[in-house]
This record gives C-alpha cells, structure tokens and sequence, in this order.
C-alpha cells in the first residue's frame, strides 16, 4: 500500500472541492471496496477524503410519492426500511442477497453504486487491464472469462459490475443526486453507467469530484409488486451470475408495462427495454404456474420434490411468451469461451421472476 | 450429540470429553500462531514470482536496503546450507536461483521493524525475469517423452505406479458390459482459515527456536536445519496455536525464511501470510484427469477395470509420489476385481504445486471410480446400492495389490444400512433456505426435483509403502497437591482434531487419575510424526498408551516394594493401584511418595512393503478405513443450482474413542466433500491463480451443508491399539461422489467434472 493522505471532509462542498482539484484523490465512504483496492494496489489514490459522517443518513418520503435514499445510508438500514419493503421489495431483496451481513452494515449507498468490477485481471496487478490501466489490453479476453459479459462488451472490456443494488434500482427508474463543481444535478440510473467501449477505465458519466449525495426514488405503483432473484454458486455470500430485477403491471388480464434489468451480463446493470416492450400486452393465462421445466420437458417433478402449483396448462403459452421476451433481449448477447451457459441461465432467470410475480398477482385478485 | 450430554459423559476413554481450546477457540480468545509476538521482533515479508515461468536475469536488493527501517534482504545466495528441501524430493530452492518454476515462488526476503515497511521495501526489490512459456499440460507431461521438462534434465514424471493382475485379454473377452468415462477432478484447495505464520527467535548457542503452525514439527526440522547451515539440534520446534491444516501444512512454508531472517538480524522474525498469499503459501489437491473403463457380467459383478490416472503435481514433487501411490493401490475402489490395469501418474508442471489434502489421492480416485459404479448399476439394470455390495470387499478379500484385508471390513452391511436410513422428507417452500439457491431467491420450489445417490470410498490410514511411521511419547506421573498427576508430552501436532482430548483421555483410563497435563508439543521429545493419513489416534494415541502401560508397570513394581509381596494382575484405578482381585492395596500418592515415574516410548504400527514398481503388488497399506454416503438432492433444474438436503454417513470407526469429536470429524470430513462436489475450485489458467480469496474461492457455508445422519460401527482391528481405524479421511472420499450421483439422478446429466457447475446441470 502506498503513503497516502486522509481528511475528513468539513462539508460537502469543501469535499468536492478537495478531491475535484487534486487527480490523485478519491472519496471514501465505508471503505469496503476500496480499502481492498488500496491493499492490491488497484486503486492508488494520494488523497482520502472521508464523506462517511457527512449528513447523508437519512431515508425521506418525498412529497408526491416516492424516497429520497442518503448517499451514506448503510445497505442493512436500507434493506429494513418500511417503505422500501412495502413499496421496492425488489430493492431490499437485491440489497440482502449482495455480501454478508457485516459488509452490508458497513457499506454505503453511494459505495454500492460505484463498487467496482470482480474481474479477477482487474484485481490482479500483475496483468493487463485496460480497466486498471487505459491501453494495456483485456486479459479476460483470452483468459478465465466465466463470470463475464455477455451483453454490450467491447474489444477492450468484458467485466460486468457487481452491484445487486443498482440492479433494482435500474428497475425503479432512480435518478442519482450529484454535487459537483458546478453545483448540483440528477442523473437517472439508467445514464449513470456506461458500457466500456474505449474507455473501461469509466464505470460511469461521474466527473473526476463529484459526489453522490442521494439516490431518488420515483413514486412508482408497479414497484410494489417487484422481484430480485439472483443465481450463484453458493447459497450466500458470493457475486451474482446472473441476476434479475423486475416490476411488472397486470389489467384486464394482460401485462400493460414492465421494468426488467439483468444483472451480471454486462458492464452495467442492463435495462431490458427489448423485453419490456416485448412484455407489454402478453396475455397473462389464469395459472402461469407451470415450471419451465414442465413447459419445456413435461417432466414431472420427481416425488418428494417440492410441490409445483399443479395447475393446468393453460400457463404454458404465457411461459412461452415470457421466454420470447427474454430472447428478445438476448438476441445479440455474444458469450466468451466460457461464459455461454448465462444466456439460458438469464432467460430461464428472467422467466422465473417474471412467472413468479405473475402468480403473485394472479393471487391477490 | 450436545455439549451438556458430553459433559454429563466423563472424561476417560469413549466418553465425549471436551476440548480445552473449544471455548477460547469460539470466544476468540485461542492464540493461533499469527498472534505470536515478541517485542523486540521484526516482521518478515516474501517476494514471490508474478510468473509460473521465468528466467530469473538478476535480483538488485539495494533499494529496498536503503528504505529505513528495513533490517535485512536476503536471496537464494544468502542461504548458508542447503538450498534445496522438500517432503520426499529435496528438489524446492528455499528461494529462487536462476529460475522461477510456479506463480507466486519467493525470490527474495525482507525484515523490517513494520509489515508495512516491510511490504514497500519488498516493492522496491528488482527481479529481472525472462518469461516463458509456462508447461501446464499434465497428460503431455506424463506421456509425451518429447514435452519439454520442468525441472532441467531430470523427467517431468516424478512417479509412475502401474497396477497388473490377471490377465487383461481374457477378462475383455469374458466382460458382457463394458463402461467408459472420462473424468476431471478440479484442484480444491485445504482452504484452512490460520494462515502460514510463525515467529522464530534466534538463541545464544547460535541457533534459533521456531514456534509455528505445522503438521509434522521433526520433518520440518530435518527439513529447515540443513538449510540453516546448523545440526538438528540447533534448530527447536514448538507448535503453535494452528488454524486447520488437511494437508496444506505439511510442506514448509515460512519457517526457513523466518529462521534465516532470525539469524541474519539477530531478533527475533514473525511472519504472517495474508489470505491471498496463504493461496500460493501451500500446496493443494492434486488436480486429476482420469480414465476408467470397467468390464462386468451381465449381473453385475466386475470383471476388469482398465484405468489411467494423471494427476498434475505442480512445480515441486511435494508428496506426489505417495499421492500416486494411493491413487494407483486404491484405485478401483474397496471392491473386488480380478483383473486389473492400472497406471497412475504424478507429474511435474508450471501449475501451483499439489501435495497434501485430506483423503490423499484417494479422493480422485474415488470420484472416477464411484461413478462408474453407478454407470455399471445402470447397464446391468441393477440398483446403485446392489451392484456395490455384489462386488463390495470384506474381510479375507484381496485388493488389486495383492493385499489381503486381514481385518473387519463390513461393507455391504454398511451399504445396507445407508440405504435402510429413512429418506428424509419432502422440502417445504415456506423457507428459501431449504431450496436450490438458498437466501438468492431464486426458487419457490418450481423446477425443483429430488435425487438420491450413494458411494462408498476406501482410505489406507497410517504411512504406506514401508515408510518407518512411528511416534513417541513421554508420561510422567507424580504427585501435585497430593494428588496423582500426570504430564503427557508428545511432538504430535493438534490441528483442530482433537488430539490433545485424546492423549487425556488415554492417561487418565490408562494410570487411573483424574489429573492429566498435556504439554505443548516440540521437538524437545521424539518425533511424533505427520498429523496426517488419520494416524495420530492409532500412532500418537499408541504411544501414549505404551507409555502409559510403562509407567504403571513401574507404579505397580514400586507398590510390590512397598508392600511386600507380588501384585500380579494389578491396575491402577481412582488414583489407587487396585490388585486383581479388585481390592485397592495402595494409593498412588503413598506408592509414590514425592517420586516421580517418568517413561518415554516409541511406537510402530506394523511394518508394510514397498509396491512393486512394475506390478504394484505389495502389503504396502497398514489399516483399512470405509466410509459410505448416501446424499439426498433437491437441484432446480432450470437454473443448475444444487441444495443437498440431507448427507447420511455409515462409517466404521473399529472402537468410539469421543463420540462428540468423532461426530465432528464426519460432519467437517462430508462438508469438504461437498465442497468439491459443488463449488470449490482453485481456477488456474497458464498457470496463473486466478481467484486467490475467499470471496472467489467458495467454500460451503452453513446455508450450504445440510444436516447429517450418521451411523458409526465398532468392528475392531485387532491390529491397531484399542482396535481403533483412523476416522478423519474416509468422509471426504464418499461424500463427493454421492452428491453427484444424486444430482445426476436428479438430472440425469453425465456429470464427469467436479465440482459441478450450473452450465454442467441446466444452462450448458
């Protein structure tokens, strides 16, 4: 690790200012990303500037409907909140799946959004990352690229971001409140990422000083009828495969809108707006209960199994419906050498979310 | 069992006697040997290879030198003695010469008076490497004569085993079904939580005292001295507090570099691997590429087996070749088999080096074989359980080696009880936590089906091959306070098994007092040997027990003085020597007297042979030890996730010595099976680790192992002290295979990799 400074930022604006005028500085908040970087050397800031204890720790309804999320709220508070169990249970479900439950006490809301990549040439120092190191090519490339992109990769990128949290919240149309040396702005979640491109240096539009100050979340009735579900190898503590966020709306009998984001897959939280609008208007059949499996194979559930809903057939059509509307968004996925397995694993995912909430809805009428 | 049953259980011999580290362990209180300090110590940090394979150009140390507070920067030309150790071969330089051989070989060594110091000054230390193509093809290595070598001259393959009995051509004709597969073993790392870490002090006759986690104190000493320039006597040993082991200790790590550091400053050097250092600080599980074909009749009793076994042992030889040893001995499997070809291979590559991992080699084999048992099952229409108590060994039944099992070796009376366990019931959907995926969310139950599998593994416990595997140990009775007491003392090392308890408990059955000190252990006492191939019960226990019976032979010679007449038959019991006829005669604070007894043993299980280098026929193994599993599965079959609901073990165990730490070692032993079957996976590309950290590399969580049923038998060896069959290993073999045999019956993929993956299962 090398010699750096640390300050504890006076106020906001005095923040901004010390880490917009100096390359070399960085902000930090509860350290659980970054005070790895420092130890690996990934990050090699010359100036910490403390934000954890400035006055970001609330959680507030806004007038209008909706929640204004301090930056420096700790994952665990905002997983327990009321109201964002009762109105985004998809965001507390995708909050309690990330980490552990120390990491997620400590962590911060602005540190979740701007946690950085797994990949493991990122982390390693010792090899080329044009994430790390603009211009010294993509290890991951031509190298262990399981738990790699799929979607909206580049020649020079293939990391996904690792963020359960702004999975959900891409899904909740959230905008992003950043003080700056302009003053202050919103950014809606879905433009705060970027795909690599040329630059996988830039995880995000943020400027070199800007301060994530809170996220907003908009009044959004479908939200409360919202799902996380996350695949991976072990049961807890352990980074997504592929995950996915969804919200859906249900009148008359048919979807009429839907918000779905895929974690995982790509170097941001990756909205479907393909398979949305695929979505909108599917027939929703009485009982979408059938499992894909049974849609697929008409396997039976082995005895002793858990129990499926038994229901009858008629989900099957929608099943094949929701399945078209993932394959709709993963049309132009391109797997690595050994990475394929996450566009069936997204599709099945999605499928599975999407069912689930579909019965959900079909049960409270 | 629970710890108020165990308490209510006593303390001698068969009672669940608990562990004198259990509670500081659980509070936090143990002192693990990354907790030694010395105040005027210095800290010690290893630079290691970034490449798996490199020319070293040159090493320029004079930067790092000059950094202030830095104490000493050492090379391979500051090695005094030897410069080259390892466990069989002598054949890893304590640090790098001219060559690198595997990512992440310390080249050169700092003390400075802070890690951090330390750790900027290593920064500073410029290594010129000429990279190279690193050789990472273990099949090439084994059998291409033309692949390039690792080690110079020397040939990439460090041992060969070939199997030979009966004759191959006609059992071919004779089979009716015949059964292929191919399968992979991934490399699963120990995975302990302790990481390398010690402290050495040097001394003023001009050696140095090193306190460190290890398995074996005696063979690191042998090991460390010469490279010191010092005789062995120079050199002491103390275990410190260890943070697990499975293997992964058996090879030095830091302890000649502390030592050298030690000596060249004159302070004493504490050393502490991070996590991530601690993935390229020790060895790990071979990983393995095997072939297997098995030719039976139509009812299912085997006829051949015709195998190949590579397993890639990395840059050094480590304990490779008796890994093929165990690989080639046990592998086809505790079953009967007249004719058999077999060769397996341990070679050298770029890889990390492999050694040491709880169940030795038998581990890889048992994966490969155990499948295809279940394959043999199917083409002969036979159940899993059926076709394996057909062909299972017992008692009197000849091995491929040659080797009669001349002890109990109840097998199909194990197999039958596995599968009499009732099946455990259906998973309810109220809890996540019960399903595939688990807290993920990922199921409600859709898509979910159940599968049950079974396997059974066979381990040799105790060294092989006519290895002279002893132990010593020195008991001292006398009186404290009035009261008898004794003091065991050994070299055995306590890496959370719980050897300590049972050196107690053998003292207090054997002498008969309440009263037992186990000392630390160190080198000041004969060697011990490895806590390794579950032998400290049987070799360290023995020699407490010879001990023991030493020391109340001249208890009850000096009660006979004392008294006047001859005790014949006597024992001593409650602090009493008791004649045969049951009547106390003495106590044993009269008998006594304020003298203390005091009588040192060494211990030798009986002797084995070498295997015949062309035919691997021999009684190369001294004790048998089984274990069968019968995994219950719930997979989601859409998304390739795996939750085992139930793992039920049948082990034979010859004699209950402490049924709480006994429990233990099955439940720990069947969980890092399941790691192997499910998750664990060092991930290794060109030779290069790619997730050294416990976020990457998964191992199981509580959420991930289920609950266990076990049942344990008692058929003595009449061979071993007690009757007593080591009990550590064995779970580890079977429990693997039985988890992918219940997810293939679950799913009815091939599964021929571990561990498995979701893309293996659903998405592939």
């Amino acid at each position: 690790m090398r010699p750096l400074e640390y300050r504890r930022a006076e106020d906001p604006r005095r923040a901004v200012t010390a880490v917009a005028g100096r390359p070399g500085a960085m902000f930090l908040g509860a350290g659980t990303n970054l005070v790895d970087h420092l130890k690996l050397g990934v990050a090699r800031p010359d100036l910490l500037v403390d934000v954890s204890h400035l006055p970001y720790d609330k959680i507030e309804p806004r007038p209008g409907g909706g929640l204004r999320i301090g930056a420096a709220v700790r994952n665990s508070d905002l997983a327990a909140h009321p109201l964002v169990r009762q109105h985004y249970p998809v965001l507390a479900q995708a909050l309690l799946s990330g980490a552990s439950p120390q990491l997620r006490n400590l962590a911060t809301t602005a540190g979740n959004l701007l946690q950085r990549t797994r990949c493991p040439y990122f982390q390693d120092v010792t090899t080329p990352c044009n994430k790390r190191e603009p211009g010294t090519g993509c290890s991951a490339l031509e190298g262990y690229n399981r738990e790699h992109a799929v979607l909206g990769a580049s020649e020079h990128c293939v990391a996904v971001h690792p963020s359960d949290m702004a999975v959900a919240l891409t899904v909740l149309d959230a905008e992003v409140r950043v003080l700056g040396s302009g003053g202050e702005r919103t950014i809606p979640i879905t433009e705060l990422y970027r795909l690599p491109g040329d630059r996988p240096d830039r995880d995000t539009v943020l400027k070199h000083g800007d301060l994530i100050t809170a996220v907003d979340l908009p009044g959004l009735p479908m939200a409360a009828h919202s799902a996380y579900r996350k695949v991976r190898e072990r049961a807890s503590y352990a980074f997504a495969l592929v995950s996915v966020a969804a919200a859906v709306q249900v009148r008359d009998g048919a979807i009429t809108d839907a918000r779905v984001a895929f974690g995982g897959l790509a170097h941001k939280p990756w909205r479907a707006y393909r398979a949305e609008e695929a979505l909108r208007g599917v027939r929703v059949s009485a009982a979408p209960g059938d499992t894909l499996a049974e849609a697929t194979t008409a396997a039976p559930i082995a005895a002793g199994g858990a129990a499926s809903t038994g229901e009858n057939a008629g989900g099957t059509s929608t099943v094949e419906d929701l399945r078209a509307a993932a394959d709709a968004e993963l049309a132009d996925a391109r797997p690595l050498a050994h990475n394929a397995f996450k566009i069936p694993m997204a599709r099945n995912t999605f499928v599975a979310v999407l069912r689930g909430l579909l019965r959900e809805e079909g049960a409270t009428r | 069992m629970t710890v108020e049953a165990a308490r209510r259980g006593g303390e001698a011999l068969g009672d669940s006697a608990l562990r004198p580290d259990g509670v500081l362990k659980v509070t936090g209180e143990f002192a693990y040997s990354s907790d030694l300090w010395a105040d005027d110590m210095v800290w010690g940090v290893t630079l290691r290879s970034p490449h798996p394979r490199a020319r070293i150009t040159g090493i320029d140390v004079s930067e790092a030198l000059a950094v202030p507070g830095v104490h000493a920067v050492l090379t391979h030309e500051d090695v005094p003695g030897e410069k080259f150790y390892g466990l069989e071969h002598h054949d890893q330089p304590v640090l790098a010469i001219d060559q690198v051989r595997y990512q992440g070989e310390p080249v050169a060594l700092v003390a400075a008076d802070h890690p951090e110091t330390a750790r900027r000054a290593r920064d500073r230390i410029r290594v010129g490497y000429e990279v190279l193509e690193p050789l990472t093809d273990a099949r090439r290595a084994a059998l291409d004569p033309s692949y390039p070598k690792v080690h110079g001259d020397r040939s990439n393959v460090v041992r060969h085993q070939p199997i030979r009995v009966g004759d191959m051509a006609h059992a071919r004709r004779v089979a009716e079904v015949v059964v292929r597969g191919e399968y992979e073993v991934g490399m699963q790392d120990q995975a302990f939580l302790g990481p390398e870490s010690g402290l050495a002090v040097p001394a003023e006759d001009g050696g140095v005292d090193l306190f460190v986690a290890t398995q074996w104190l005696h063979v690191d000493q042998e090991q460390i001295a010469p490279c010191l320039g010092l005789p062995t006597g120079r050199v002491r040993l103390t275990l410190a507090g260890v943070g697990g082991a499975f293997g992964a200790r058996e090879d030095l790590s830091m302890q000649i570099h502390a030592c050298l550091l030690a000596l060249r400053t004159g302070r004493p050097v504490k050393i502490v691997y991070g996590r991530e250092e601690s993935f390229f600080g020790h060895v790990h599980r071979h990983p393995a590429r095997l072939r297997y074909e098995h030719g039976a009749t139509r009812d299912g009793r085997l006829v051949y087996v015709d195998a190949e076994i590579v397993l890639d042992g990395g840059a050094y030889a480590s304990s490779t070749s008796a890994v093929v040893g165990n690989a080639a001995s046990l592998g086809v499997g505790p079953y009967e088999v007249p004719n058999v070809r077999l060769d397996a291979y341990g070679v050298y590559t770029n890889n990390p080096p492999c050694g040491a991992m709880r169940g030795f080699g038998a581990v890889q084999a048992c994966f490969a074989y155990e499948s295809q048992m279940d394959k043999v099952a199917e083409a002969c229409g036979l159940d899993p359980v059926e076709v394996r108590i057909r062909n299972a060994v017992a008692e009197g039944s000849r091995l491929a080696t040659g080797q009669v099992i001349d002890m109990p070796a109840p097998l199909a009376a194990m197999l039958e009880d596995a599968r009499a366990f009732p099946a455990p019931p259906p998973t309810g959907t109220a809890d996540v936590r019960d399903l595939p995926g688990g807290v993920s969310n990922t199921t409600h139950g859709e898509g979910v089906r159940r599968g049950v599998g079974y396997a059974v593994g066979i381990k040799n416990i105790c060294y092989s091959e006519g290895f002279d595997d002893h132990s010593t140990a020195r008991v001292r009775l006398e009186t404290v306070g009035g009261e008898p007491a004794a003091l065991v003392h050994t070299a055995a090392a306590e890496v959370g098994q719980g050897l300590v308890t049972l050196q107690a408990q053998i003292a207090r059955t054997e002498l008969g007092v309440r009263q037992v000190t186990v000392a630390p252990a160190d080198t000041g006492v004969g060697s011990a040997g490895s806590s390794s191939a579950s032998r400290q019960s049987y070799m360290t226990g023995g020699a407490v027990r010879a001990a023991c019976e030493a020391v109340r032979e001249r208890v009850i010679e000096l009660a006979e003085e004392r008294l006047g007449r001859s005790l014949p038959g006597a024992s001593l019991h409650d602090g009493r020597v008791v004649a045969a006829d049951g009547l106390a005669v003495a106590s044993l604070a009269e008998v006594l007297a304020g003298r203390a007894v005091e009588e040192t043993r060494e211990f030798r299980h009986r002797r084995t042979t070498a295997l015949d280098p062309l035919t691997g026929q021999g009684d190369s193994h001294v004790q048998f030890a089984f274990c069968v599993h019968r995994a219950v599965v719930d997979v989601d079959v859409e998304l390739g996730l795996v939750k085992v609901v139930e793992l039920a073990a049948v082990q034979d165990v010859g004699r209950i010595l402490n049924p709480l730490a006994l429990e233990g070692q099955i439940h720990g032993g069947s969980a890092q099976g399941l790691g192997l079957a499910l998750m664990e996976e060092i991930q290794v590309r060109d030779g290069v680790v790619r997730n050294p950290s416990f976020t990457d590399y998964l191992i199981p969580t509580i959420l991930d192992m289920p609950p266990m049923r076990t049942r344990i038998l008692e058929n003595a060896d009449p061979h071993a002290p007690y009757g007593l069959r080591g009990a550590g290993e064995p779970p580890t073999l079977s429990s693997t295979p039985a988890i992918v045999a219940a997810v293939r019956d679950a799913t009815g993929r091939p599964l021929t990799r571990i561990p498995v993956r979701p893309e293996h299962i659903s998405c592939g």
